[in-house]
């Protein structure tokens, strides 16, 4: 099997918060288009990975970028010594040979790059590669996923109207503070009650969306900080090294956050 | 003293030769190497000008002035002295001679009180009435200020009364409550206007609060020390808390506030006063404090650091109410602290029995009410006139209780501005979708769709605050302007439509203008047979479709070029009453050359679909300046629209630095490329309360390179060539236009958009 490396070996750890992981398993036996909506470091791709792995199918992951072009996704003809060579590109390979494309924050790339995917998400899938004068019918296990992220949502990155209603789609919010605790004291291997105090601050960060802050904490940041608790650093540098700096440069946003991460703690 | 025994001269007539001949012996003696001839000299001379009180009392205050500031300095008091004579009369050069040796004691240096003299001197000069009144409280204003924070809050004086005597001598007088606030702010090292924004995140992030809040000035130097108070929603903070500086001062005013939230989070209802006593009261407020401070550590254990450090009773203090309590508020949340005092051991073991019903207010009343019988009983005195709520940072209590039907604190006219503000925070603007709305918003087309302007007389809503810059203290002014909306009237939109009827060409060729103008990032365009660079993916292909034995696309190269606009534009009319004058050599007013280029402009913009406002502005005195919105970006350019712009008259004054910043304040959330304001004027900026001609102008271009610094283009279009020098000053020399006529308007737009581009 040529994806045999795009196989997920061990179980990467997912903590559902709803019905997510039935939602997806039906909407993958019957092969429809999904969409991952949410913030930043909320476990999308996460999410995929541990799907992946449940169904037992390759993942290929494709970041998109504002240059890329459609042939970055659906490959190209390259020189060698003899003359040229087709090199199927990532989409190409999954459709070819049945894996889940996972095309991440699909916005990031230009309106008419994505229009390629238009023939896999209707009841055709087949993938047309025109240079190579060539129809790739989608293997069976093929499933197109992306995620999309509502926050950024700009006038210039949003999804053509004729994009977004070719797929199904799951919402992601932060999880529930307990849930959320949970997760960071798995991930980052700290005691509980470290992990439910950094989930408070988090929540006094999101407090701020909109005044101050584009997006509040994410769980992400939130295990980066736990880690470094776990490596011995104490919680308030951790927490200015792995919230506060990162996530703005307004000096009275800082402050604020600073003072509030100072009022959680003990 | 020297200067108290001249004060008891001040009554004693004419006659000054006595008293004066008496006291030049010592004068003379005072000044080192001979320069008491030079004092005595100066004494005489004032007498013969008919300052005989003054001579005397400078020949008396001089000696002190000698020892604490050196000669020079005492000689520099006298021409002083003189100086104001001629300037305010001899009342104030008497009040100068008096105060002289109060400010030596306080200032210190030579140095510093000859800048002194030369403040005063100044404001004789500007306020001849006021000096006099300044000068016998100069005591206390020098307590908190240097002389360039004097300096400052001279100058915020004159500029605030506007050459208006009786409000200048208010100010001056310290009768004004502005001029107390504006003492306070000058003084302190940290004001709460300059950590605002830091706090009100705080509260925000902490609890979701998001109360208004307002600074108070001091309520005098020698009044009580103050708290932070709430009523009705409102926080107000003192502007600074006398004797705290620096991280102090910012762990206090963050302490102060984050326990008026408490306050807000868990005293849910006021108390009823009922027949409760003043002493009863304080204590149940005392318990209310500690019971929220209880409930919100248990939340945010971290307080507990902020607070405590404000906690400084110690157990030995005297056994009086004061002391007893503030050793009291400091047992119930303080766990370590350990007190010997029976009635606080007895408060502290009703509280803390009482640890489960935390969350029920009324425990605080009923520990309250019995430790108030026990204090009673003690007979220990209690007097609530001088009482003051401790700790520092706790707030005052007003806001617990209910007095029935007592007014509510002062300064409630203060409180529409704040809660604007909120409102705004609430529903900022919607970003402009690039394209207006196809739908129209409102079925009553024509209808202003603020709430402000629903009723037809509204007056204005005042909506926002602004700093304005003063050139002579190279400093912002806080919260100095107050930009009040006003409805724009309706008027015949068939005025608007005439001049797009008549000159259909120039209608035309300014919207291809437009059209043509490319503002935008620059698009990478592959695939291009001419350009810049070679494009390595089309060569590759290039090279592939030559090895397959095909003949390749020549179209190898790549470019970078501006596709569209990406441009959000505001047009900001000067509505002021100059506007109504004839344009230089032609019959239209200014107003008039206004609109129409403003219609022209408009209409070519709204066909190609372009997000763009217009808005005007007018003043009358820095707390109204008003503005006027004539259409708002979203907003369909419709007849409506058309018929404000046709209904803007001109009146009043031009402000222009704070309609500027309240423009670039609807600009700045736009997401487009480039964001221009394009401000058309016809006059110097003026208003009725200022008199310095440069300040206005100073300020406005204080704004403009501020606004540039957000990334705001200003442009600004001349109407009148006569104005060239100040504009030019204002905008920069690239940046301002002169229009005289309409027809000149199509060669002038390109150089814009030219600039806009280059």
């Amino acid at each position: 099997m040529p994806l045999s490396g795009y196989l997920i070996g061990e179980e990467p750890y997912y903590r559902p918060t709803g019905n997510e992981i039935a939602l997806f398993e039906a909407a993958y036996a019957d092969r429809m288009p999904m969409m991952l909506k949410g913030p930043t470091g909320c476990g999308k791709t996460r999410f995929v990975e541990h799907m992946a792995w449940r169904l037992g199918k390759p993942l290929i992951t494709v970041a998109c970028h504002e240059d890329m072009t459609a042939s970055d996704l659906v490959g190209r003809f390259l020189l060698d010594a003899d003359g040229t060579v087709w090199h199927d590109g990532p989409l190409t390979l999954a459709v070819r040979h049945g894996a889940i494309c996972y095309l991440d924050e699909i916005v990031e790339a230009r309106q008419d790059t994505t229009v390629v995917i238009h023939p896999l998400t209707d009841e055709r899938r087949v993938l047309p590669l025109e240079k190579k004068n060539e129809l790739v019918r989608a293997h069976p296990d093929f499933q197109l996923v992306i995620s999309y992220n509502p926050g950024y949502q700009s006038v210039l990155k949003d999804l053509k109207e004729s994009t977004k209603q070719r797929f199904g789609a799951v919402d992601f919010g932060y999880p529930a503070p307990e849930v959320e605790a949970e997760i960071v004291a798995h991930e980052a291997a700290v005691p509980r009650d470290v992990a439910t105090l950094l989930v408070r601050i988090a929540e006094r960060s999101r407090n701020l969306k909109g005044h101050g802050l584009d997006e509040g904490v994410s769980t992400r940041m939130l295990i980066y900080a736990a880690r470094l608790v776990h490596r011995g650093i104490a919680l308030e540098s951790a927490c200015q090294v792995a919230l506060v700096l990162p996530i703005t440069d307004d000096p009275d946003i800082r402050d604020a956050l600073s003072a509030a991460i100072s009022a959680c703690a003990a | 003293m020297a200067e108290e025994r001249g004060g008891l001269q001040r009554e004693g007539g004419q006659d000054d030769a006595g008293p004066l001949r008496e006291a030049l012996p010592e004068l003379a003696r005072c000044f080192p190497d001979g320069r008491g001839e030079a004092a005595a000299a100066a004494c005489r001379r004032m007498t013969a000008q008919g300052l005989g009180a003054a001579a005397v009392a400078y020949a008396r205050t001089a000696p002190a002035c000698v020892r604490m500031v050196g000669a020079g300095a005492a000689l520099a008091l006298a021409a002083s002295v003189e100086a104001l004579g001629r300037t305010a009369g001899p009342p104030a050069a008497l009040a100068l001679a008096q105060a002289a040796a109060k400010a030596a004691r306080r200032l210190g240096t030579a140095e510093a009180f000859a800048a002194w003299l030369g403040v005063v001197e100044e404001l004789a000069a500007a306020a001849p009435e006021s000096v006099s009144a300044l000068l016998g409280r100069i005591e206390g204003v020098l307590v908190d200020l240097d002389v360039p924070r004097f300096e400052g809050w001279v100058l915020a004086g004159l500029r605030m009364a506007g050459g208006d005597p009786a409000r200048r001598r208010a100010y001056f007088a310290l009768e004004d409550p502005e001029a107390l606030r504006w003492l306070e702010r000058a003084a302190a090292d940290l004001g709460f206007s300059a950590v605002e924004r830091r706090l009100k995140a705080y509260l925000l992030a902490l609890w979701r609060l998001r109360a208004p809040i307002r600074p108070v000035g001091a309520a005098g130097s020698d009044g009580p020390p103050r708290r932070v108070s709430f009523a009705s929603g409102i926080i107000r903070v003192p502007e600074s808390f006398r004797g705290y500086e620096g991280p102090v001062a910012m762990a206090l005013f963050r302490a102060s506030l984050a326990h008026v939230a408490a306050h807000f989070r868990f005293t849910r209802r006021r108390f009823a006063v009922g027949r409760l006593k003043p002493l009863q009261v304080a204590l149940v407020s005392l318990v209310e404090d500690a019971r929220v401070e209880q409930l919100a550590m248990a939340e945010f254990p971290g307080l507990r650091r902020l607070w405590l450090p404000f906690h400084v009773a110690e157990p030995g203090d005297a056994p009086i109410a004061p002391s007893l309590m503030a050793r009291l508020s400091r047992a119930l949340v303080d766990p370590a602290y350990q007190d010997d005092d029976a009635w606080v051991r007895k408060g502290r073991q009703l509280f803390f029995d009482t640890r489960d019903r935390w969350d029920d207010p009324a425990i605080s009343r009923h520990i309250g009410g019995l430790l108030g019988n026990d204090l009673g009983q003690m007979r220990v005195q209690f007097n609530a006139r001088t009482y003051v709520v401790e700790p520092v940072y706790r707030d005052d209590n007003a806001g617990l209780w209910d007095f029935g039907d007592r007014a509510p604190s002062p300064g409630a006219s203060d409180t529409l501005v704040e809660s604007v503000r909120i409102d705004r925070i609430d529903d900022s603007p919607a970003p402009d979708r690039r394209r207006p709305d196809p739908q129209p918003q409102d079925a009553d087309d024509g209808a202003p769709h603020r709430a402000a302007e629903d009723t037809q007389d509204a007056p204005g809503v005042p909506v926002a605050r602004y700093p304005e810059w003063d050139h002579l203290i190279a400093r912002e002014r806080e919260d100095w302007t107050t930009v009040v909306d006003y409805p724009a009237e309706p008027g015949d939109p068939r005025k608007v439509d005439r001049v797009l009827e008549e000159r259909p060409d120039l209608a035309y060729r300014i919207r291809a203008l437009v059209r043509s103008a490319k503002v935008s990032r620059p698009v990478r365009l592959r695939r291009q047979s001419e350009g810049d660079r070679l494009d390595l993916n089309a060569c590759v292909g290039a090279a592939v479709t030559r090895r397959l034995g095909q003949s390749p696309d020549p179209r190898v190269y790549e470019t970078s070029v501006r596709r569209d606009r990406d441009l959000s534009v505001l047009v900001l009319l000067d509505v002021s009453e100059s506007t109504n004058d004839k344009v230089l050599g032609g019959i239209t007013s200014v107003l008039g050359l206004e609109r129409d280029a403003t219609a022209l402009l408009a209409h070519g913009m709204a066909e190609l679909g372009d997000p763009f406002a217009i808005h005007a502005f007018c003043s009358n005195g820095r707390e109204e300046v008003r503005y006027l919105r004539v259409k708002d970006f979203g907003r369909p350019y419709d007849a409506a629209a058309r018929a404000r712009l046709a209904g803007l008259r001109g009146g009043l004054s031009t402000r222009i630095g704070a309609a500027l910043r309240h423009a670039g304040a609807a600009l700045a959330p736009q997401l487009t490329h480039r964001r221009l304001l394009l401000c058309i004027t016809d006059g110097e900026p003026s208003d009725i309360d200022v008199f310095d001609r440069r300040y206005l102008v100073e300020d406005a271009r204080h704004t403009v390179m501020a606004l540039s610094r957000q990334g705001i283009d200003t442009f600004c279009v001349g109407l009148d060539t006569a104005g060239e020098a100040y504009l030019t000053r204002i905008f920069g020399r690239r940046n301002v236009l002169q229009v005289d006529r309409l027809d000149r308007l199509p060669e002038t737009l390109p150089s814009l958009y030219f600039r806009l581009t280059a």
